[in-house]
């Protein structure tokens, strides 16, 4: 198994930006570390400000952890509009599963 | 134009710097750090990093590159020693360093007790990674900890304490917790779910000292002559402006710090602070105040950036806080005050709830409890300032956003919005 997976995200102009992501850590501390815009996650990851939303329209089904009770709750209120596939990226970890995973920023964090 | 010059790089100093890049600050801009680490979210220092779930590496607030990506020149371990206002420059070990615009974001430190011992090996305090580390490694090898303050640093950490199974005391001189920040309901549900952990507390408790053997701590001695042993102690009992620089420059200070409007600025034409050092008069809150909070201090960054590089709109934020103790996740929305009418959703027994406060039937605070859908609504209804129907906002089945007055309906749907 490999340390380092690839994950992609896309902007909203359609650009990908494919970023090495170590496993273990979230999707958004990935998207932080890799100085990707649009990912704000104010909070650091608690999964308080909804500031970290993504698009996984383009994920497996079945590799994304479950999602919880709070974090369904904050997705309501996000910024931009909530879609089946919309989740929080600070509760989404990084393992072999999501390597070359495509993550879809919206438009607004706030 | 010439340099901007931000002092303290956490959350206030470096939102600040990549602000001023976004609103087109061309001048160089330089971000002076007293510590050598990266600057790195606070909040999991009591919470995920101090429990091992995180490291260090994963708390950091953007990637190291991004400020050489973004012209930011980041002094690590270079503190700040001296600011000269009227020559407009300030003295770090690298010499002088001119600016045009000061931006102080010194933040705060945590209140040390002046109490006898209070400089054993074993006694801490937490505000930084450093901070944190050090409490980490004493924490593996204690057996018994005790915390001194009732307050959110103390149960972040009494929590992580009990988890590692830990024999945890907390120590708090009033006779409820957390009774600045959070009504007494709050205060007491935490207390119970603490004490359903393990955890022990004393109210009313003084310490009078800490005792130790060899220069290392072994008890913690209260006025009323009792001891409790001790391996560790936390002590957790507010913190202060950092006004170390600042307090020579001559500025008007406001509730314990440096006195900011709603764009950042102090008292003297191109000196702006903000974040824990910044005294404010909130839109939201009774009367001026230090708010010690990530978002007051990404919030009042951000509208200092845009006024500095000409904008005009000012902080209108609703103040928002939370503190994770175990599986809770506690969130604040507003500020509250004591005489609010209070209306309690949801039954505590349950775990989740969250305990509204009106003024003049309009919501002025949320404190929610694993019930984070009210808290996100009610930073909107708290900005909104629409009136409240208390019948619809005491029924935790009905969503928040519903317990609206009619009246009010068309006016919020007008301004809600992300």
């Amino acid at each position: 198994m490999s340390e380092s997976v690839t994950i992609i995200f896309e902007k909203r102009d359609g650009e990908r930006i494919e970023v090495a992501a170590r496993t273990g850590a979230s999707v958004m501390e990935t998207a932080v570390v890799n100085n990707v815009a649009g990912i704000e996650a104010e909070c650091g990851g608690s999964c308080i400000c909804a500031t970290c939303h993504v698009y996984c329209d383009h994920v497996a089904d079945g590799v994304l952890d479950e999602m919880s009770p709070i974090e369904d709750d904050m997705l309501d209120l996000a910024a931009a509009e909530r879609r089946p596939s919309s989740r929080l990226s600070c509760q989404i970890r990084v393992g072999p599963a999501l390597d070359r995973a495509v993550f879809v920023i919206p438009e607004a964090q706030f | 134009m010439g340099a901007a010059v931000i002092v303290g790089a956490s959350h206030a100093g470096v939102q600040a710097a990549l602000s001023l890049r976004q609103s087109g600050w061309q001048d160089e801009i330089v971000l002076f750090s007293a510590e050598t680490d990266h600057p790195y979210h606070r909040p999991p220092l009591s919470k995920a990093f101090l429990a091992g779930e995180k490291d260090a590496g994963q708390i950091l607030l953007r990637s190291p590159d991004l400020y050489r990506d973004q012209q930011i020149d980041l002094r690590l371990g270079e503190p700040v020693e001296a600011i000269d206002r009227a020559g407009r420059f300030v003295t770090s070990k690298s010499g002088r360093q001119p600016y045009s615009t000061l931006l102080l974001a010194t933040g705060s430190r945590a209140r040390r007790l002046a109490a006898p011992g209070a400089d054993l090996d074993g006694v801490f305090t937490l505000r930084s990674l450093r901070d944190s580390r050090a409490i980490k490694d004493a924490l593996a090898a204690a057996g018994s900890v005790v915390i001194v303050g009732g307050g959110f640093i103390g149960l972040e950490v009494a929590s992580t304490s009990a988890k590692l199974g830990r024999k945890t005391t907390v120590l708090e001189a009033l006779p409820t917790l957390l009774s600045r920040a959070l009504p007494p309901a709050v205060g007491d549900f935490l207390r119970s779910y603490h004490e359903g952990k393990g955890v022990r507390f004393r109210f009313g408790a003084q310490v009078a000292g800490f005792e130790g053997e060899g220069g290392r701590l072994r008890a913690v001695r209260l006025a009323d002559g009792s001891t409790i042993a001790a391996d560790m102690a936390l002590v957790g009992i507010g913190g202060e402006a950092d006004l170390d620089l600042a307090k020579d420059l001559g500025l008007r200070l406001s509730a314990g710090g440096i006195e900011v409007d709603a764009h950042g600025r102090t008292s003297a034409e191109g000196i702006y602070a903000m974040g824990d050092v910044a005294g404010f008069q909130n839109a939201f809150a009774p009367a001026s105040m230090r708010l010690e909070s990530v978002q007051n201090a990404v919030d009042q960054a951000k509208a200092a950036a845009a006024h500095i590089c000409g904008g005009d709109a000012g902080l209108t934020a609703v103040p928002w806080f939370w503190t994770d103790q175990y599986d809770l996740k506690v969130q604040m929305a507003g500020i509250g005050r004591p005489g609010a009418v209070e209306i309690l959703r949801g039954d505590p027994s349950t775990g989740a709830f969250t305990l509204l406060q009106l003024v003049d039937g309009r919501l002025i605070a949320a404190h929610s409890v694993n019930r984070a859908a009210d808290h996100m609504m009610a930073r909107r209804l708290i900005a909104e300032r629409v009136p409240i129907d208390v019948a619809a906002a005491a029924d935790a089945a009905t969503p928040l956003a519903k317990a609206v007055l009619a009246e009010a309906t068309t006016s919020r749907m007008a301004t809600a919005g992300p």
